[in-house]
């Protein structure tokens, strides 16, 4: 399996959101600003890589009845790793995020990768699994924030950009970049209602994308064989 | 006697791996947990500090006020800061209210709130919009509330029921402070 | 006492309610919803695990993680374990009592493992610091609020396989968008609250 494979995978085919339809609780709950989603999406992707080296790393001593047992709680470590380093550094996204930073623990991608992957393959495949998969949903949140946000409430950038004393900020108090007048954005968006619909229609296009190009291969092979 | 070896062998391995991470977690917490502290009293301060700046705060016992108030203390050269904990539309909203010896009201800062994004939200943002809603409560006295209801706050748009919310609580720490003063 | 036990229902079952409002548990939602018998059977499973995790839960953490200061870093670590033993419970008995309903789950039972809203109920129970009552209340609420959505949810995807809709939208696109029209209906309930 080379690297390449491994990435179209993680970001396009195999997507851990739009294909794999997994983990989708904090993908519409958080994904209302850039600073949320860019710093969740890097969150599950460290965790998700540790995970996976120390998963693969001690696979050949996991006794096959308590492997999930085994998997959840070294999750939980990671995950509470990040949840207190992030309390520490950057508050304002361990506010932000809330509920949302534990309850990784449960986001169906990170099990779902050591279940399926890492559990099996050997630990530098996984480290790159880890860092595809990652990047493929950091890359959805990040699709879903820049849209609910700049239809939602009119910024972009929004706790990121813009801050009190510099252009980034990692506090939280930017406003974002204002390209919708104030109260002229469909506030809905921001709204779970928002999160559902906007998700749901990702997915659509990611559907019709895939069968659209798998249907040229099909024209293609016939062609050839013609 | 293989059962037996069977059934443990996985519990020992189950045992080890929640011993070790318990141990990292252990560690992490350690060189974690007096910056965690700190921020947490940091931005209790700031917020008091936003509401009613005095140089030093004394807690004060409220065992037997209304449920919604949390803490208050005595600012150093007059006036209180109130803590008080209301239901907005998403949960508890959170706020610090000063209050000026003539119990007026000398600021709000909404400290925790997990109130609707681009909505509620506004009431604890730091941004313009924010900035106009909380010093609508700056001279406020006796009972606050917003202009649907009879007052002269103007809700945020869409969040009638956060600043409703915010309203209760300014008003509640009015109340406790003309009992304390 | 009264008063805050109905406050926390009403919220867990239709204010808050942990599916349309809070994004909690989409991914069972999603998955059993889309016949009415694996909806039911999912949701008794998920009242039954989300009551009991609550009240050993609060236990765990009043008798054993505070008194020891470890609260602040084993939470998350002892919460999911105790979940993650509960539904290896649920799953057991299931099998040996109803085998038709567990066969019906499949996959999906030991799923209840990675319900966030299993997760995410102890974890807020902690964070507006309940008392016992309370914590309890507010799992098996939620879990009944799980269930109000999850089988209104059922009915409609039934309907679903007889609309007509773009083809892209097949499998949970169209699901998601329809969802997303419930949490509008959700948000009429937004501010409802009991008068103390």
């Amino acid at each position: 399996m080379n690297a390449k494979k491994q990435l179209t995978e993680g970001l396009i085919t195999n997507n851990p959101v739009l294909v794999q339809q997994i983990g989708l609780c904090a993908t519409m709950a958080i994904s209302t600003t850039l600073f949320n989603g860019i710093g969740m999406g890097l969150s599950v992707l460290i965790i998700l890589t540790c995970c996976n080296v120390v998963v693969s790393a001690i696979r050949k001593i996991i006794p096959g009845q308590v492997r999930l047992a085994i998997f959840v709680v070294v999750i939980a470590g990671f995950v509470t790793i990040v949840d207190l380093l992030l309390q520490a550094f950057i508050p304002a996204l361990s506010s932000a995020l809330g509920v949302f930073i534990p309850l990784i623990v449960v986001n169906c991608i990170i099990i779902g990768r050591a279940e399926a992957f890492s559990s099996k393959e050997g630990v530098f495949l996984s480290f790159r699994d880890g860092v595809f998969q990652g990047l493929g949903y950091t890359c959805v949140l990040v699709i879903m924030c820049l849209f609910r946000e700049l239809l939602g409430s009119g910024t972009i950038g929004g706790g990121l950009l813009n801050g009190a004393n510099s252009f980034i900020t990692l506090d939280g108090t930017g406003a974002g970049i204002r390209i919708i007048p104030e109260g002229f954005g469909a506030g809905a968006l921001i709204l779970p209602f928002g999160g559902f619909l906007t998700l749901g229609l990702l997915m659509a296009v990611m559907q019709y994308a895939l069968r659209k190009s798998s249907e040229k291969k099909a024209k293609k092979e016939k062609e050839v064989k013609e | 006697m293989k059962k037996a070896i069977d059934f443990i062998k996985p519990a020992v391995i189950l045992l080890l791996v929640a011993a070790v991470v318990a141990l990292v977690l252990g560690l992490v917490d350690m060189m974690t947990r007096d910056r965690i502290e700190a921020i947490a009293e940091q931005t209790k301060t700031n917020a008091m500090n936003a509401v009613l700046e005095a140089p030093s705060y004394e807690a004060l016992d409220v065992t037997g006020a209304p449920a919604d108030i949390d803490e208050a203390y005595a600012a150093e050269g007059g006036g209180w800061v109130v803590q008080v904990t209301e239901t907005g539309s998403q949960g508890a909203v959170t706020m610090m209210v000063g209050v000026n010896p003539d119990l007026t009201c000398s600021g709000i800062s909404v400290t925790k709130s997990s109130e609707t994004a681009g909505l509620g939200a506004i009431a604890s943002q730091q941004s313009a919009a924010g900035d106009a809603f909380r010093s609508q409560f700056v001279g406020q006295s006796g009972t606050v509330a917003v202009t649907k209801d009879g007052g002269t706050i103007n809700a945020l748009t869409g969040a009638t029921i956060t600043s409703r919310a915010i309203s209760t609580g300014v008003t509640a720490a009015l109340a406790l402070c003309e009992s304390l003063g | 006492m009264f008063a805050s036990i109905v406050t926390i229902s009403l919220a867990a079952i239709l204010t808050n309610n942990f599916i349309f409002s809070q994004f909690l548990g989409i991914c069972p939602f999603l998955g059993v919803s889309n016949k009415m018998s694996t909806a039911t059977g999912m949701s008794v499973a998920v009242i039954f695990v989300m009551t009991m995790a609550s009240a050993i839960c609060w236990v765990i953490n009043e008798f054993l993680l505070i008194p020891f200061g470890v609260a602040g870093f084993m939470q998350t670590v002892a919460y999911i374990l105790v979940i993650a033993v509960l539904v290896q419970f649920v799953e057991m008995f299931l099998k040996k009592a109803i085998p038709a309903l567990y066969s019906a789950m499949g996959i999906f039972l030991p799923l209840i493992t990675t319900n966030c809203a299993v997760l995410g109920v102890v974890l807020l129970n902690t964070q507006n610091s309940y008392n016992f009552l309370e914590s309890v209340i507010d799992g098996f609420t939620g879990g009944i609020g799980f269930t109000v959505a999850i089988v209104l949810f059922a009915s409609v995807r039934e309907r679903l396989e007889f609309a007509d809709y773009p083809k892209a939208f097949e499998g949970f696109a169209i699901c998601l968008v329809t969802a997303a029209l419930f949490a509008l209906a959700f948000m009429g309930f937004s501010g409802m609250k009991i008068p103390v």
